[in-house]
């Protein structure tokens, strides 16, 4: 059986923890083995997180190498580099989060995405979708359209994931698929 | 035959249900959390939080003496609060089934240190059954149950954040009913006073053997090959994924204690050996010791290739296995210095923020021109960082008093001690007794949100035990209440009480009340917002630099933007602008102000 490994890094409070866990549900669902570790306690707010999420013939609940690096803060790409090659499809937000650190700089989105220049990677305002289809708290549910588009389709079905979404969220992934025309992967 | 997707605490959860479980406690930790959450929805057993480790293993141990099947969960240092009754319990043994669930913290990510329990099982005699992903969980959470119950002992169940916090496709079975004890008393077994523990003990000693007899099931080799890798726990998950022909595999999801017999099986035919196992080399010692005695002369590899720290890695294990076998590997590179750091913070909304303003601005008012903050275990453990900076130690449960009372009468200094209301019934009421009879002077600030929120909100007792009365009932003068939103009034209230204790040289204790704001909003469907009006903001950084509410943002011209999606509305900022130039839009729903001060 094909084996994915998805890396998905974000910021304690974006939905990072509901994302795995959608994408661990439709995959049982749709008859593929899942894994997801996620790390709780101090870690939830406003820190980075991160949360790994293993498909098919996999044991160990980390990730060595991911195939998808989905960060929906496009910073916390770059912490979790080591988890990436040259192969690995990067889906960044296209979203910088301040530290709460008081006078940390942080990197502005185009010395990211200069960073990230060697990557296959593709960027989406998805607050931006998300606001526009009317949810919006749904950014995460923006990157998971994403994902489905560019590679989490063959091991999971489309409808099985649809039917653990509500009205809201449908329509924010319905709206993350009809952006994805104005992407290219770079 | 269920299968779902559950979390491997849920799992332990559904095994113990498996197994009859009718008793189970717990004190909220993580990773630990949910083993005691989970078994809450179950109403025909009795599930409690208690108040601290200490008395929900006496209570879980109780109930095992009359013959029920009963569980304790808790995280791993919660056992050092408990490993009084823990040492008692293996010398008296158990009628019907106590399981001891203790999850560890390999790489701290919530924990002060990552001390390996499996220590525990070796010093008090107690078997150690360590699962390998959320399905193990649930059958060897059966099976704990079932070689208690057949042994008469306690079991230690040793999951950890890669267990407990990792969600998987779980096959299991319906719970079967509670099973409950019938009054006995055997005080020839269960009162260790020095006749009966000395009786005991050669009981304790004679089950031990049994043990480790039993223990073998848990145990499997797979494949083969003149190379063994022995893996426990965790590590055989990681070992399993990277697994090259011709290499044996001894699965050990018993660490403690090893039987004799399967060891010598497992090294007979080897050439050489490697154990992988996370933090403390437990397993390599008592297999280097079997070997020792049955004069095996192979190589036994262990922490010379896995590291004592830190939790295993696909790559660390990789790497040990690759230089095991003579095979070229580079490992990992780490996270490049430009990403800037992210540590987790005071949600927007916090009150703790707002106390550890109203504390110092009140100490220095009060003319404390220096001090030191002992500081405690909680979310407030956060005022560590900047531009609080206002937890100079924080050890373990409860620490902030009696650490406070050590630095005060080494140097003098008057020290401010900061504990959070669950943390205070956990452990501070000993100290805070401890304090008033030799006289402390110590500023006591007890931040009482009513919840054990770094968990996941857990009920606290302070929501049906008044923490002043207590204060009062053990003996302390100065005690008053403050509303930590109320910069102003707070920070008098501190001041004078900062004066009170220089001048009687005695404790005093300031309860910073007002709710968790992840309560707060949970109960709102529309919240209320902070604006800031741009004419009148001169861009001083205070709110966002030296208040730091993480919804408040700096504009490019330094002036204050107020994020609208992050912001809850709470109003904590608006006194800390120098110039009113913060202030809250739309309708305060109706109940909010009951709500934060309930
Ligand atoms: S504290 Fe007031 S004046 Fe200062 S930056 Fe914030 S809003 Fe502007
Ligand atoms: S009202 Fe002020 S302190 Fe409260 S969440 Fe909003 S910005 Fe933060």
């Amino acid at each position: 059986m094909e084996k994915l490994d998805i890396l998905i890094a974000g910021v304690g409070g974006q939905g990072v923890i509901t994302l795995g866990k959608i994408i661990a549900t439709s995959a049982l669902l749709s008859g593929v083995k899942a894994l997801v570790a996620e790390t709780h306690g101090l870690a939830q707010r406003g820190g980075a997180v991160n949360v790994h999420v293993r498909l098919g013939n996999v044991y160990s609940p980390l990730i060595k190498k991911a195939d998808f690096l989905v960060a929906l803060e496009a910073t916390e790409a770059l912490r979790n580099l080591s988890y990436t090659d040259k192969e690995t499809i990067l889906i960044v937000n296209e979203r910088v989060e301040r530290s709460v650190l008081p006078r940390v700089k942080m990197l502005s989105l185009d010395e990211i995405k200069e960073r990230l220049k060697e990557y296959r990677a593709i960027y989406i305002p998805a607050e931006r979708v998300a606001i526009d289809s009317g949810n919006p708290r749904g950014a995460n549910i923006v990157m998971l359209s994403l994902l489905m588009e560019f590679g989490l389709k063959k091991l999971i079905d489309e409808d099985k994931l649809l039917s653990l979404l509500d009205e809201k969220n449908k329509r924010v992934y319905l709206a993350g698929k009809e952006s994805i025309t104005f992407l290219r992967i770079r | 035959m269920k299968k779902s997707l559950l979390l491997g605490n849920e799992a332990i959860a559904f095994g113990a249900l498996k197994a009859g479980v009718g008793i189970a406690t717990g004190y909220p930790g993580t990773p630990s959390t949910e083993i005691i959450e989970t078994l809450q929805r179950f109403r025909d057993r009795y599930v409690e939080w208690s108040v601290n480790e200490k008395v929900a293993f006496e209570t879980a141990y109780g109930a095992s003496i009359t013959g029920a099947y009963s569980l304790v969960a808790m995280k791993h240092v919660g056992l050092n609060v408990a490993s009084d009754p823990l040492m008692s319990s293996s010398y008296t043994g158990v009628e019907g089934a106590f399981v001891i669930v203790s999850a560890q913290d390999p790489s701290m990510w919530s924990s002060q240190n990552e001390q390996d329990n499996r220590y525990y099982g070796l010093m008090s005699l107690i078997p150690v059954i360590e699962p390998y992903d959320p399905q193990s969980a649930y059958e060897l959470t059966v099976k704990a149950f079932y070689l208690s119950s057949k042994v008469h002992h306690p079991v230690i169940l040793s999951t950890n954040t890669r267990i407990s916090h990792v969600r998987g496709p779980v096959e299991y079975e319906e719970p079967i009913p509670p099973i409950f004890g019938k009054l006995q008393k055997k005080p020839d077994k269960y009162s260790l006073v020095p006749d009966v523990a000395r009786r005991d003990r050669q009981e304790q000693l004679k089950r031990w053997e049994l043990i480790q007899q039993e223990i073998k099931e848990f145990n499997e080799i797979e494949g083969d090959g003149r190379k063994l890798i022995i893996a426990s726990g965790v590590a055989y998950s990681y070992v399993k994924e990277i697994l090259p022909e011709s290499v044996r595999i001894l699965r050990l999801s018993a660490p403690v204690p090893l039987n004799r017999e399967q060891i010598i099986k497992a090294l007979e035919d080897t050439d050489e050996a490697l154990i992988v196992e996370e933090l403390e080399p437990i397993v390599e010692m008592q297999i280097k010791s079997i070997a020792y005695d049955e004069g095996f002369r192979i190589r036994i590899h262990g922490k010379d290739y896995v590291p004592r720290s830190g939790e295993l890695t696909p790559d660390i294990v990789e790497f040990a296995i690759k230089k095991f076998l003579g095979i070229y590997y580079e490992p990992k590179t780490k996270v490049e210095e430009y990403v800037p750091p992210r540590p987790p913070a005071m949600c927007p909304g916090c009150p703790h923020r707002s106390s550890f303003i109203d504390i110092k601005r009140g100490i220095t008012l009060g003319g404390l021109s220096q001090t030191f903050f002992s500081g405690d275990i909680g979310c407030y453990s956060l005022g560590i960082l900047p531009p609080f900076q206002e937890q100079d130690s924080l050890t373990n449960m409860g620490s902030s008093l009696g650490i406070a009372n050590g630095i005060f009468r080494a140097t003098g200094t008057i020290p401010v001690a900061i504990i959070g209301d669950s943390t205070f019934f956990h452990s501070g009421l000993s100290a805070l007794a401890n304090a008033v009879y030799n006289n402390l002077p110590v500023l006591v600030v007890v931040l009482d949100n009513r919840v054990t929120a770094m968990t996941g909100q857990n009920p606290s007792p302070s929501r049906e035990i008044d923490i002043a009365n207590v204060a009062k009932g053990l003996g302390v003068e100065y005690v008053k209440e403050i509303d930590p939103f109320n910069l102003k009034e707070s920070t008098k209230i501190i001041a004078d009480a900062t004066n009170w204790v220089k001048q009687n040289k005695k404790p005093a204790l300031i309860i910073a009340k007002r709710a968790c704001a992840l309560e707060v909003i949970d109960k709102f469907d529309k919240l209320p917002i902070a604006e800031v009006d741009i004419s009148k903001c001169t861009g001083c950084t205070i709110c966002y630099d030296y208040f730091t509410c993480p919804a408040i943002i700096p504009r490019e011209d330094k002036k204050a933007f107020i994020d609208p999606v992050l912001c809850i509305g709470c109003g904590a900022c608006i006194p800390i602008c120098p110039y009113s130039a913060i202030s809250l839009k739309g309708k305060i729903p109706e109940g909010w102000d009951e709500v934060w001060r309930s």
